[in-house]
């Protein structure tokens, strides 16, 4: 039982993380990547792929595994220079779909098959198949990267942030670098997704392209909306109640997709700042009032 | 014809109108004055509907109208020609004009009506099968203003039809008010250049910010110190005239 | 080879692009990416599917019935998942068409399951050859529907009192309101066209390849929107352009490059696309 809780709580932060870098680019940039388990994906296949084939320490897999998926965010960042919000998130989805096939199709990531016998980490000598352990690397992971994104929030760069995201236009006008700070952004939040699938990659030990996939991505977009877009700890609450509910739930889990959709629609309508997101979200993702119904 | 009473609007939490009271009796032109931002547009995009008023009632032939939509207003007889003209640009001349009738059902007079005012202004026939949009202003103003006379309204609410026309245009456009009156027609105005306003309507009204500061007929207007000042005042002449 | 090709392409880019016109027609009244497009279009394949095993009616009644299904499913779709958020930041009904997308989709799955129903009729279809190149009637039976709606769709914008109606209020709905056009109508009648629209081309798909599922909305109608993009969304005229480029590049890349890449042609093109051009190849308005 307890061995149970000890996955549920690893796996609840693998989400956590996605979520927070997820809910970096929607709540702090205002726009949305619809295709954000790529870079999930990206990052637990590099892991993955140097650890099994170089047998590259566990360490340098992670590094890697964080550069490359940020590097695809970089790649992808660029774009959002030129584009609408809303054709952006359909780039993103377009990427998604593209890196899907490719990890179905290339012969080195074993195509439907994926990956097997990825090594767990190899750390201090410590016994990462022991879930105690695990935990605890994860929830080390976890907190750094709630420490980096609380920080760079509340400092300068976070307030820039918000005003980009507030009134773009005003935001340039004040001299702030929009550009650079949306592909930063982009970045760093592509960075922290490929963090998570070095994570899952070598505590799940093997790998395919099903987990990475549309229908993760669109998970971690009901858990940012749910907890609330624009609010850290939303994000936690959110990836928590997505990960431990359906757990529980077992009995319906034919229905879990259905309720994922029923959840997106009504907490955009009735509760569109999430369940903790009270004051601190986009003015952007509320209704104006008045214009209710108009 | 039509009466407003203490009618208060907002734009979301914008407090625009503060109490605006005003009428129109049949077959008048009423001009509204006041400087930019006083709340002119937003009065008459309340009387059609485009914004519902909070407080404050505004009846028209002895109905009360405050509540009813743009689209619900406009079958009443009220037909608003709106700032900048606004124009369908990608659709035909003609398609703009059949749209002015959309609410109308009596489909051979809505055609007899789109013949007489191709008759009354030949661009509107020159120009029939063009896109809207590649109309120069002044004809775009002649299309809006067509386009509102085919819904046959009892009253025309028109707001700044001179803005950005050459003074050539600006007189033309007026001439065509002086004819609409001549027919009859209940007109609202709104208009930046106070001298022309003041000359084709029989009252005015002065708005400040949110609310009625001065009425009367033309001619008193036109001899008041204030408006006189504010908005008849040389500077002002050789910007408009 | 090649020419066979572009044939494939003609006939499934005809589809794409029937869809694209639902897309461009909502994005164009409302600004909105309607991501459940696909749904609708499995909606029309399984209510024709559905009606035709369970009763001896005539295919065209099928047919009808399907759109019909689309259409209707559209309309409520817009009732309950985008009015209530009308007037929102675009991202906001983008993020509710989605929950709208997997809703859909795991409720057919639950209803249906996930087996493929074959086509419940049998159609005879012959090869015919035309200046030596092998062409199936079915084909030319699809490509010809779908230029038959497509024109039915000009025909209704350009010259009737709804379509020049629906136009307008996608180019300014507040002056539309003043021409006294309901706009909600206008918006409703848009979800009902594009709906049947879709409706229509889920059809014609459920024929062609023998399959009826649930999932099967997912990839055409997100290359349908791709298609939409490609020549310029609102854009009448380069929807279908759109889907008929598509259409033919993903056959030819398939052919020529690989398979197994086929379904990311539609995708690399829209990239490439959207960064070289953002506003489309024909150019459509922003909103």
């Amino acid at each position: 039982m307890t061995e149970y809780f000890l996955h549920l709580a690893i796996i609840s932060s693998f989400y956590i993380i996605l979520a927070l870098s997820l809910n970096l680019i929607i709540g702090y940039c205002g726009q949305v990547s619809l295709g954000h388990a790529a870079f999930y994906g990206i990052g637990a296949y590099t892991s993955a792929l140097i650890t099994i084939h170089w047998g590259a320490p566990f360490l340098l897999g992670l590094v890697l595994a964080v550069l490359v998926a940020a590097l695809f965010g970089l790649g992808l960042g660029i774009p959002t220079l030129r584009i609408r919000d809303d054709y952006l998130a359909i780039v993103t989805l377009g990427f998604g779909i593209i890196v899907d096939l490719v990890l179905l199709n290339l012969e080195v990531t074993g195509g439907p098959d994926g990956l097997t016998r990825i090594p767990p980490p190899d750390l201090f000598g410590l016994n990462f198949r022991f879930k105690g352990n695990y935990l605890t690397l994860v929830m080390f992971c976890v907190l750094a990267v709630l420490l980096l994104v609380y920080r760079l929030v509340h400092s300068r760069h976070g307030r820039a942030l918000k005003a980009i995201r507030d009134h773009e236009v005003t935001a340039r006008v004040m001299g702030i670098n929009t550009a650079a700070y949306k592909i930063a952004i982009f970045t760093l939040s592509a960075g922290m997704a490929g963090l998570a699938g070095s994570l899952y990659a070598h505590y799940i030990t093997f790998i395919n392209p099903e987990s990475f996939g549309l229908h993760t991505s669109i998970l971690i977009l009901t858990m940012v909306v749910l907890g609330g877009m624009g609010s850290i700890l939303g994000s936690v609450v959110g990836a928590g109640i997505l990960t431990i509910l359906p757990e529980m739930l077992r009995r319906f889990a034919d229905y879990q997709d259905l309720a994922y959709g029923g959840l997106l629609i009504a907490m955009l309508i009735w509760r569109p700042q999430g369940l903790l997101g009270v004051g601190k979200v986009s003015q952007k993702f509320i209704l104006p009032k008045g214009k209710k119904g108009t | 014809m039509l009466t407003l009473k203490s009618v208060h609007s907002y734009y979301g939490s914008l407090h625009v109108l503060k109490g605006v009271s005003l009428h129109v009796r049949q077959g008048e032109i009423v001009t509204l004055l006041g400087a930019n931002g006083a709340g002119k547009t937003t009065t008459l995009k309340t009387i059609s509907g485009l914004l519902r008023p909070r407080k404050g009632m505004i009846e028209f032939l002895g109905e009360d109208i405050s509540r009813l939509g743009a689209e619900q207003i406009v079958q009443r007889g009220i037909a608003h020609v709106p700032e900048g003209r606004r124009v369908f640009s990608t659709l035909s001349v003609t398609a703009n004009l059949e749209l002015g009738a959309f609410a109308r059902s009596d489909h051979k007079a809505v055609k007899k009506d789109l013949e007489d005012l191709q008759e009354r202004f030949p661009i509107l026939r020159e120009r029939a099968r063009q896109p809207a949009g590649t109309l120069s202003g002044g004809e775009q103003q002649v299309l809006a203003m067509a386009r509102a006379l085919m819904a046959r309204p009892k009253l025309l609410l028109l707001d700044e039809p001179s803005m950005g026309l050459a003074p050539r245009l600006v007189k033309q456009v007026f001439e065509i008010i002086a004819r609409l009156r001549e027919t009859g027609a209940t007109i609202l105005l709104i208009e930046q250049n106070a001298r022309v306003a003041l000359k084709v309507a029989d009252r005015g009204y002065v708005m400040e910010t949110g609310s009625i500061s001065l009425d009367g007929t033309a001619a008193e207007l036109m001899d008041h110190n204030e408006v006189k000042r504010a908005y008849l005042g040389k500077g002002y002449q050789e910007v408009w005239e | 080879m090649l020419l066979q090709q572009i044939l494939n392409g003609l006939t499934a880019g005809s589809v794409y692009a029937l869809v694209a016109l639902g897309y461009t027609m909502i994005y164009g009244i409302l600004g909105l990416i309607n991501f459940a497009q696909g749904e609708l279009y499995m909606a029309g394949a399984f209510a024709a599917v559905l009606l035709l095993s369970a009763y001896e009616v005539n295919f065209f009644l099928a047919f009808l019935f399907g759109m019909g299904v689309a259409a209707l499913v559209g309309v409520t779709l817009e009732r309950v998942a985008f009015r209530p958020l009308r007037g929102a930041h675009p991202l906001v009904p983008l993020i509710s068409a989605i929950g709208a997308s997997i809703l859909m989709q795991s409720l057919a799955l639950l209803l249906f399951g996930p087996t493929d129903r074959a086509f419940p009729v049998q159609f005879e279809f012959a090869t015919v050859d035309v200046a030596g190149i092998p062409i199936s009637t079915l084909q030319g039976a699809i490509f010809g529907s779908a230029v038959f709606f497509m024109t039915l769709l000009v025909l209704f914008v350009k010259y009737t009192r709804f379509g020049k109606a629906i136009m307008a209020t996608a180019q300014d709905q507040d002056t539309a309101r003043l021409m006294g056009i309901n706009v909600d109508r206008m918006i409703s009648l848009t979800f009902l066209i594009g709906s049947a629209l879709s409706g229509a081309a889920g059809i014609m798909m459920a024929i062609y390849y023998n399959a009826t599922y649930p999932r099967m909305g997912l990839l055409p109608g997100l290359k349908a929107f791709s298609a939409a993009i490609l020549g310029g969304v609102g854009n009448i005229p380069g929807a279908i352009v759109g889907g008929l480029i598509l259409g033919v590049a993903e056959n030819l890349g398939a052919a020529y490059l690989s398979s197994g890449y086929k379904d990311a042609v539609a995708f690399a093109i829209l990239i490439v696309v959207l960064l070289l051009r953002p506003r489309g190849l024909l150019g459509g308005r922003g909103h």
